[in-house]
């Protein structure tokens, strides 16, 4: 804080914690605030709200129907009974709109209900979902750390200086085309008459229905998010001293034993940042199942999250299934940190 | 653990068209303290590489032992190498780093840890064996590195300037250290270094190295003494150093003409007259003659400044533009009366006439 008003004076540093706490509160706090309030309760409109609007329209009907009543009964002739049964029409009129008052009112401005309803409304079919898009987020990162490690390792430590420069730039082109068309060039590539399919077809075999069993999105999802692995494991490897590698070799030690002892404690840090953004991206991909599903394969658990946000319209059961979402990838990211001994300071090296 | 002898044969190293090595023969005989002393670049780590395995040279042959090391990679070899950073494995303890070599062989880890105490007791790190490397002081540090080297019982310690990070003062007590764990053990050791007082100090015998080229291998008093070539007289210890032409030769002795007299001195290297030759003469090696006295191998100098370093009292003078120097012992009273114009001298057998050539730049 001194530092930061040495640096910049007074006016400046007014303006920069300024614009960092509107950032931080408009940006950061406000919205997951919001959406944390909106999954703890419900709007309770006695029962389904269907219901309710069908009840509101056969007590019109009703109404119309008394009116009617009364107008045939006013045109009998005058009488004792004629009236007393007119008071009864009117009473019965004067019940009914007031009920439909009642009800409107439960419909226009419902009671707020806090619960952990929201959170209890997952059924199987849900969860099943909720599950498999979790366990796919963790191949993801397994099968990402599998092919980024080895390339990784070898442009920092084997390619001589110059060309590492290049292969990182190689690696980076991919990245500046857009997610959207590189799913779709995943979709071309194995859609149920796509470029596989046409070539096992020449070679006489059955095609194979990639898109439908959901493969599909769990390969194009390797495609999009396997290189934010390689940019983490690259920083931290490229921060190892070459001596130890060369120390290690000369004690003795086989090339496996050196990565097993030496590089792969050193990169840790550099593969735990790598994880949580491949598994943290692929649990939260929405895009990719998007295209990948359209409707012919079962859906991830991000567009049952946008169902309820967007279809159902009921935006406190989508806030419940996106903080489920989020804290289960959270706390599986601590476990993983865990079962590994990574440290938060760690990370932040 | 016994030391082994390494040869080199006819060993040359080019990086294209760079030629790091000039073939090179060297014999470091079993069981000695050898030094490769050097500017940087001139050839010593790679020379050191080569040894170690981690570079295969372009020519030649290297012999540890009497077998040939050609085809064996660093592990293969009964070297170990002492790096520059020490490269001790940050993320082990102690005890892990110095028995990582053990472990690589497989020795159980009752064994492993045994081993590495032992070691640690000779390093005089007996109680540091938990800690992280990086809780320990430099030294400290240094000795973890000779213990993890000596935890495979090399019969060749190759160490590569492992002294350059350290202050000068523990670096004098880990010169001591070196010698002794070297005495201790009978491991050849070859040391690198571009600190002649290193090389001075530990070694028994000395290679002093320039521009991929071994200039001369001797005994560390003969390199001081009686350095084979100018590089090696300037590079080695302090010079007063004079340019000239030999006019006369006689009895291992030259005369030699220059701007500043004429002066007669050893004549080791055979020069003729009319050859271009240097002669060199050690600060300490010059007397300050007394008022109106004169004779052979005197120079009138002007006074210019007296430096007290400690044990040496050095006295500087110039003439036409060229800095003479004379340390003499400190005498609470040395070159104190010295002032304004003086003659200086050196005896004959004192000063080296060597043939001109490249001096060291410092």
């Amino acid at each position: 804080m001194t530092s930061l008003l040495r640096t910049f004076g007074p006016s400046l540093t007014a303006v920069i914690l300024l614009l960092t706490g509107l950032w931080i509160v408009g940006m950061i706090v406000a919205p997951q605030l919001i959406m944390v309030d909106k999954s703890f309760w419900y709007l309770d409109r006695g029962g389904d709200a269907g219901a309710l609007s069908v009840r509101i329209d056969s007590l019109y009907n009703d109404v119309d129907l008394l009116g009617w009543d009364k107008t045939d009964t006013e045109a009998l002739e005058p009488s004792a009974e004629r009236d007393l049964k007119l008071v009864e029409i009117e009473q019965q009129i004067t019940e009914k709109k007031a009920e439909i008052t009642e009800l409107e009112t439960r419909e226009i401005k419902p009671k707020k209900v806090y619960s952990l309803a929201n959170y209890t409304l997952m059924g199987a079919a849900h969860f099943a979902i909720f599950a498999k898009t979790i366990f796919a987020a963790l191949a993801v990162t397994v099968i990402a750390f599998i092919v980024c490690y080895p390339i990784a390792y070898s442009v920092a430590k084997l390619a001589p200086p110059g060309k590492a420069a290049i292969i990182m730039l190689g690696l980076i082109v991919p990245y500046a085309i857009n997610e959207l068309l590189r799913i779709f060039a995943w979709l071309m590539i194995l859609n149920y008459n796509g470029v596989i399919n046409v070539m096992l077809g020449f070679f006489g075999m059955e095609p194979v229905p990639f898109l439908e069993s959901g493969s599909g999105v769990f390969i194009a999802m390797v495609y999009a998010y396997v290189l934010f692995m390689v940019f983490p494991i690259y920083n931290t490897v490229e921060t190892l001293d070459t001596a130890q590698i060369e120390a290690a070799r000369d004690l003795g030690a086989p090339m496996w034993k050196i990565h097993l002892r030496v590089i792969l404690p050193h990169a840790k840090p550099g593969i735990a940042v790598g994880a949580i953004m491949t598994f943290m991206l692929s649990a939260g991909s929405y895009a990719v199942p998007y295209i990948m599903t359209r409707g012919i394969a079962a859906p991830w658990f991000t567009q049952l999250i946008y169902n309820k946000f967007f279809e159902s319209n009921n935006w406190n059961a989508g806030a419940a299934y996106a903080f489920t979402l989020l804290i289960t990838c959270t706390l599986f990211i601590f476990l993983l940190m865990r079962i590994f001994k990574i440290g938060i300071k760690d990370i932040a090296r | 653990m016994r030391g082994k002898d390494v040869v080199l044969k006819n060993v040359s190293m080019r990086f294209g068209d760079f030629t790091a090595v000039q073939p090179t023969d060297l014999l470091i005989e079993a069981g000695e303290f050898f030094s490769i002393l050097g500017p940087s670049g001139c050839g010593k780590t790679t020379i050191l590489r080569m040894i170690s395995g981690f570079l295969v040279p372009s020519s030649g042959d290297i012999l540890i032992g009497g077998e040939s090391m050609q085809g064996a990679g660093p592990h293969k070899r009964p070297t170990a190498l002492i790096f520059q950073s020490l490269a001790l494995f940050p993320l082990m303890s102690v005890w892990e780093n110095v028995a990582f070599g053990l472990e690589m062989r497989d020795w159980p880890k009752a064994k492993r840890r045994e081993r590495a105490q032992e070691l640690l007791e000779m390093t005089a790190l007996a109680d540091q064996a938990e800690k992280k490397p990086t809780d320990l002081s430099g030294g400290q540090r240094q000795r973890v590195a000779i213990a993890r080297a000596l935890a495979v019982e090399p019969a060749v310690l190759l160490l590569d300037e492992p002294l350059s990070a350290l202050d000068l003062k523990l670096r004098q007590h880990m010169r001591a250290e070196l010698k002794d764990i070297q005495r201790k053990t009978g491991v050849t050791f070859i040391y690198i270094t571009h600190d002649q007082g290193e090389a001075l100090t530990m070694s028994d015998r000395t290679a002093v190295m320039r521009d991929g080229v071994v200039e001369q291998v001797d005994t560390t008093d003969r390199i001081y003494d009686t350095p084979a070539t100018a590089f090696v007289a300037s590079f080695v210890g302090e010079n007063n150093v004079v340019r000239g032409r030999v006019s006369d030769v006689a009895d291992g002795f030259a005369s030699l003409e220059s701007a500043h007299g004429n002066f007669r001195a050893l004549n080791p290297g055979g020069l003729t007259a009319r050859d271009e030759g240097i002669l060199f003469v050690r600060p300490e090696k010059m007397t300050i003659l007394a008022r109106g006295e004169h004779g052979e191998n005197a120079i009138d100098v002007n006074f210019l400044r007296r430096d007290l370093e400690g044990p040496f009292v050095n006295l500087f003078f110039t003439r036409n533009g060229d800095v003479f120097a004379v340390h003499l012992t400190n005498t609470k009273t040395a070159g104190q009366d010295v002032s304004g114009e003086t003659t200086i001298a050196f005896a004959p057998e004192d000063g080296l006439i060597l043939a001109a050539g490249e001096l060291a730049d410092d």
